[in-house]
């Protein structure tokens, strides 16, 4: 934190008074706002000095990485700080009242009634021992629960409000929590990542459903999120924090069309884009540039071939019937929503799951076999990457001992020495330090633990990597520098690689073959270029038509398929587009 | 709903088997000749040829123990050895003395804990939580007949309120028992209370740290509603199972408490018998308590199930 | 806290052992209640060990003249109705309790952790059986198996081991395999599975490590259960034999005379009620400085 650059031309000072807002009186105001906890018996500053404005109707997003403060600032709106945090200078004023300096009566009815707020995580938000209509009921107000629920858009909505949480789908339930929000008629929505952890398309009604209801009811909002595509598409303004100050604050289409600070411009410049034809290079002034992807020579091996896959999940079927190929050199990517299958198909390559037909093939012997029956030749040719790299590295030993334990293991270190220099070697060829080799992960970044985590599939000499949303819990700066990471090592050392992921834009910069997997059934594949410039399968148009892009101009790179219906018969699957792009059969319906 | 009932039920049913055989095994496997256990070395070997005759020890072991289950089902559980009685009847009148101790002890413990440990949950931190929290931690490392010794000095000796002793035999009125009841009560209370308080208190904590709990705060509930409404379902939850256990243990819990006291009660009758090698009545006993635990922890099974709708209502549908 | 090019690195430390040193010391530093409850443990230790340099009266020898009396400047803590000086008995009595109990926890917890682990790793029917058998053998109360086994056995000190043992052993499965079982999922030990590796070397390398904190916070509460079991057992006349000193044997005895010399009763009871506040002061305080939920763990 030290590092950090200040903010260079704009101070956090001025802000909200942009032309169109200027006359009208601002609802939400944030002046000169320091927060600071206690740890360890000394302070802590997480926010410096940020004001803000927000007029009556206006949308203004906070924006940073972790750790930069935004929801501490967005929780101040409602009077609230986490334990152990204090305000250590400016005031928070909402409606012309200072938050900070309310009665506990007060503050009360501040919240809900004026204030309320939209979780991130609705099934945690929600208590799981009340029906859904006594919840939203609680929130005061005069509109009934049902009237309330339909106008989220839910269902049955009588039915629903005698359900508990927990019966409902992460959509529908942060659908009630809306709904809750909106129960007292509040002035001011405050939105802490409001759809992070749902699947792109319900992203996309979620958001649809939060603007058309603040266009309704007349509301401002306040939207935190790390997203900047959730951020183009939402916002009227734009503050960027980093490390609990304000960057830069702009009207959103000054801000991406010309962002001024270089911190911002590095952030924007790092985030993927639907139409980058390869991985962004981003330059220390935020310059962007493209790296094109190599060719992969048409004679590469075939690293892995399954035919046919199936999985079972006890009596239920997570994967039916899934065949590719993925040759030397190659990343193929498997995309798709949560429950599609794709997390289950790379665990079964890794051989922690057994496929329950088809086969899944490798020169060194057969996949379709778990991990501890695979000869050992073959466990260290097939190697694994996990997803939250938090959570994949033993958090009581140092880094290198992670690296070096699969070298011995695998015999490819042969003495104590030689694995010592070589996990040195390892960790720096994943672009780290090797002096963090004593560290323990806890003492290591983010993104640095997720380079330990590369190095150590790398000790076993792999030939097949697979990368299970090795980049979903990163921040967008970090994940660019991972993906350029996993391109490079692919180049030199010739991996096969299978990459999973639910991010079409990131999918787009580095693979080279596209599998769409919807509940566990192939609907389209064939080579990236081909599948994103002509989506023939209309759920793969859904996805692509509900990606956001950090720009609120950009056009949507597909337009949502029709209402559509499997029309896949077993002698006649697929329509060949050519050049092995194929799109399941499927057939409109009215 | 149903099936997760039936599994429970089963389930404890199961355990209960298992426990009567390893009672069973327990007592009737002691290392050497059961008789000569019973009547020690000494005893003439026309005593014990009889007492191996009254025991069916040339049996094999699988029938006596399919013979003393089939009884104990009708309430059975052979004669004493020592008084010549029927154990059925000497256990039932015993336990009917510890049942009036364990319903006082339960009636104040757990209301009581519950209180104080949601209290110091709430108050976290701050002066109640710390008087709370050091009284829980004294009460849980003193064992049961030092504080039996403590309130008998205070209340008997020093303040003459409480008998001190029970001069009464096992046939005692309950009205007969009755003053001296609440000293060995209050034993109880505290050890068992300390440990319900700790209990109550983490997991108030814990749930006032949740999501939803800040959720309803901020959506500008009271207090009291947010304590009452949105904590408490969650928090009983673990604590339902501590309650449960501590309930069981109240089951072993007397033995020492009832001596101090010479309280006529089951765990009174649970050392002489011990002492006696009167092996008929240990079974009982321990059968006995092995129904208490497991009824303990289904019940607690149950309520956790009434508190959490997730377990309710699993199987209906989306 | 991940930001564009910050190390997030407070300060370089070393890892393994010393790491491991200098974390315990930094938790004894930050927990009162931790050092506090392990001095008092140490002080204990020391006076059962010094025992014969701090008294120079004999615990066991009787002296019917000085028979019941009160503190005086000759005997501290007065004497008891055989006339031995109460608080030679005191001092002397931590020995048996607490070698005892030592022995016992160490044996419990051993054992108790090796076999945890193994369910939670395994799974499967192994798991289910043992989690079935465990729950029969904890429905019977434990001073009721004890006292079987005593009775049966004897009451030497390697039996009443024993007897814990058997008593103590379920608890601490269900507690390490509960620890464990939260440690299993975790992706290190799934790379470790994937990596082919066998249960015995998953469990030290990966599990173990990852739940020292529960099994130490585990050992200390445990610890003064077992001194309180013994001691209600020597209460009970099933524990220590008569001319032993021993806490729980001397309330026992002297409980008759109360009226007369409180100090007889009193003494040894603030001994082990200091003793079993000194070990759950270091439970509290290890599982709060480390993070482990001990009440949740312990039920």
């Amino acid at each position: 934190m030290a590092s950090a650059s200040p903010a260079s031309s704009t101070s956090g000072a001025s802000t909200g008074s942009t032309a169109s807002t200027a006359s009208t009186a601002s609802i939400v105001s944030v002046a000169g706002l320091s927060v600071a906890y206690r740890s360890g018996g000394r302070e802590v500053p997480v926010v410096h000095e940020v004001s803000l404005e927000v007029a009556p109707g206006r949308t203004v997003a906070l924006v940073g990485e972790s750790g930069s403060g935004k929801s501490t600032v967005a929780a101040t709106l409602l009077g609230h700080l986490r334990h152990g945090s204090r305000i250590t200078g400016g005031s928070v004023r909402v409606d012309g009242k200072d938050v900070f300096a309310l009665s506990a009566q007060e503050l009360r009815r501040l919240r809900g009634g004026t204030v309320a707020m939209i979780a991130q995580n609705a099934g945690h938000a929600l208590t799981p021992s009340m029906r859904i209509g006594r919840q939203i009921e609680e929130a005061g107000g005069d509109v009934p629960v049902v009237d309330l629920l339909e106008q989220v858009r839910l269902p049955r909505p009588a039915e629903l409000a005698r359900r508990y949480p927990h019966e409902l789908s992460g959509g529908q339930q942060q659908r009630v929590a809306i709904a809750m929000a909106i129960a007292a008629r509040p002035k001011v929505l405050v939105l802490d990542e409001p759809t992070t952890g749902l699947d792109v398309v319900t992203q996309r009604s979620v958001l649809d459903l939060i603007g058309a209801l603040r266009d309704e009811l007349g509301l401002a909002a306040v939207l935190v999120s790390h997203d900047l595509g959730v951020v183009a598409h939402m916002a009227d303004e734009v503050t960027v924090l980093r490390s609990g100050r304000v960057v830069e604050a702009a009207p959103t289409h000054r801000l991406f069309a010309a962002p001024e600070d270089p911190y911002t411009r590095r952030l924007l410049a790092s985030v993927p884009r639907l139409d980058d034809t390869g991985l962004a290079i981003v330059g220390d002034a935020g310059q962007r540039e493209v790296r094109p992807k190599v060719e992969v020579p048409a004679d590469a091996p075939v690293a892995v071939s399954a035919r046919d896959v199936t999985i079972d999940y006890g009596s239920s079927r997570a994967v039916h019937g899934v065949s590719f190929d993925v040759r030397r050199g190659e990343v193929l990517a498997l995309v798709g929503e949560s429950g599609s299958g794709k997390s289950t198909l790379a665990w079964t390559l890794a051989g922690l799951r057994t496929p329950s037909g088809g086969t899944m093939a490798h020169d060194a012997g057969d996949l379709a076999r778990p991990a501890q029956k695979r000869p050992l030749s073959l466990r260290r040719k097939v190697q694994l990457v996990f997803q939250n790299a938090d959570m994949s590295l033993n958090p009581r030993r140092a880094v290198g001992d992670t690296v070096r334990r699969p070298l011995r293991f695998f015999g490819t270190a042969s003495s104590r020495t030689e694995a010592a220099t070589r996990a040195r070697q390892l960790i720096a060829d994943v672009r780290l330090d090797p002096a963090l080799a004593d560290r323990l992960p806890a003492q290591l970044s983010g993104g640095q633990r997720q380079r330990i985590g590369i190095a150590r599939a790398l000790a076993g000499e792999p030939d097949v990597l697979i990368a299970d949303e090795i980049t979903t819990a990163l921040d967008v700066s970090v994940q660019a520098d991972v993906l350029r990471l996993l391109d490079d090592l692919r180049r030199e050392r010739q991996l096969a690689c299978l990459f999973i992921s639910h991010d079409l834009a990131v999918v787009r910069g580095i693979a080279d073959r596209v599998v769409v997997l919807r509940h566990g059934v192939v609907v389209e594949e064939g080579p990236t270029e081909a599948v994103f410039a002509a989506p023939g399968h209309p759920y793969t148009r859904q996805l692509m038509a509900a990606a956001l892009e950090p720009d609120p101009d950009a056009p949507p790179l597909a337009e949502p398929g029709p209402d559509w219906a499997d029309a896949a018969e077993p002698d006649d699957m697929w329509t060949d587009h050519g050049d092995g792009h194929r799109v399941r059969r499927w057939r409109a319906v009215a | 709903m149903f099936s997760f009932v039936a599994r429970r039920v089963a389930a404890a049913f199961g355990t209960l088997v298992l426990s009567s055989v390893l009672v069973f095994l327990a007592v009737q496997a002691l290392p050497g000749d059961v008789a000569t256990q019973v009547l020690g070395k000494d005893a003439t070997a026309d005593a014990v040829a009889a007492l191996r005759e009254k025991l069916k020890l040339d049996q094999p072991a699988w029938e006596r123990y399919a013979d003393w289950i089939q009884g104990a089902l009708h309430g059975d559980f052979g004669t004493s050895l020592v008084s010549g009685k029927a154990v059925g009847g000497e256990v039932a009148l015993y336990l009917g003395n510890s049942a009036v101790i364990a319903l006082v002890t339960i009636l104040f413990a757990v209301t009581g804990s519950l209180l104080l440990g949601i209290l110091a949950g709430l108050y976290r931190d701050r002066w109640p939580d710390h008087l709370i929290s050091t009284v829980s931690l004294v009460g849980m490392s003193v064992p049961e007949f030092v504080v039996a010794t403590v309130l008998v000095l205070c209340f008997s000796v020093a303040l003459p309120m409480f008998p001190a002793v029970v001069l009464y035999g096992p046939e005692a009125s309950v009205g007969q028992l009755l003053p001296a009841v609440w000293l060995p009560a209050a034993a109880l209370a505290v050890v068992m209370a300390a440990y319900i308080v700790r209990m109550a208190r983490t997991s108030v904590i814990d749930v006032m740290a949740s999501e939803y709990v800040t959720t309803a705060r901020l959506k500008g509930l009271s207090t009291w509603r947010v304590v009452t409404r949105h904590t408490l379902p969650s928090a009983l939850l673990p604590t339902l199972h501590v309650i449960a256990l501590n309930v069981a243990w109240l089951a072993g819990g007397v033995a020492v408490v009832e001596n101090v006291f010479n309280y006529p009660g089951i765990g009174k009758l649970m050392l002489s018998s011990v002492q006696n090698r009167d092996l008929p009545v240990i079974q009982a006993i321990a059968l006995i308590s092995a129904v208490v635990y497991v009824v303990c922890n289904l019940a607690a099974d149950l309520g956790a199930m009434a508190l959490n709708p997730k377990l309710r209502t699993r199987g209906r549908t989306r | 806290m991940t930001t564009l090019e910050s190390p997030a690195v407070p300060a370089p430390a070393p890892a393994g052992r010393v790491a491991a040193a200098t974390r315990a010391w930094r938790t004894l530093r930050s927990s009162r209640a931790a050092a506090i409850g392990l001095v008092i443990v140490a002080v204990h230790l020391l006076i059962a060990l010094l025992a014969p340099v701090l008294t120079s009266y004999d615990p066991i020898a009787n002296n019917a003249s000085q028979a019941l009396l009160g503190p005086s400047w000759e005997h501290l803590a007065g004497t008891d109705q055989y006339g031995r000086d109460v608080l030679a008995r005191v001092l002397y009595g931590g020995r048996y309790a607490l070698g005892v109990s030592l022995a016992a926890t160490l044996l419990t917890m051993a054992l108790g952790t090796v076999v945890g682990c193994a369910a939670a790793l395994r799974g499967g029917w192994f798991d289910d059986v043992l989690m079935r058998v465990l729950d029969a053998v904890l429905s019977v109360p434990s001073i009721l198996t004890l006292l079987v086994i005593v009775t049966a056995l004897g009451t030497g000190s390697g039996v009443i081991v024993f007897a814990i043992g058997v008593v103590c052993v379920p608890q601490v499965i269900r507690v390490v395999r509960g620890a464990a079982l939260a440690v299993v999922p975790a992706d290190y030990v799934t790379a470790a599975r994937a990596r082919g590796e066998g249960t015995w070397s998953i469990l030290r390398r990966e599990v173990l490590p990852n739940i020292t904190d529960v099994v130490c916070v585990e050992a200390a509460m445990r610890a003064s259960w077992v001194v309180l079991l013994i001691s209600s057992l020597s209460f009970l006349g099933f524990g220590a034999d008569p001319p032993t000193p021993d806490w729980g044997l001397m309330v026992a005895e002297n409980r008759t005379a109360i009226t007369v010399v409180p100090m007889a009763s009193l003494a040894p009871i603030i001994a082990l009620a200091t003793l079993v506040v000194g070990l759950n002061l270091a439970a509290d305080g290890l599982s709060k400085a480390w993070g482990v939920d001990r009440i949740r763990e312990g039920s």
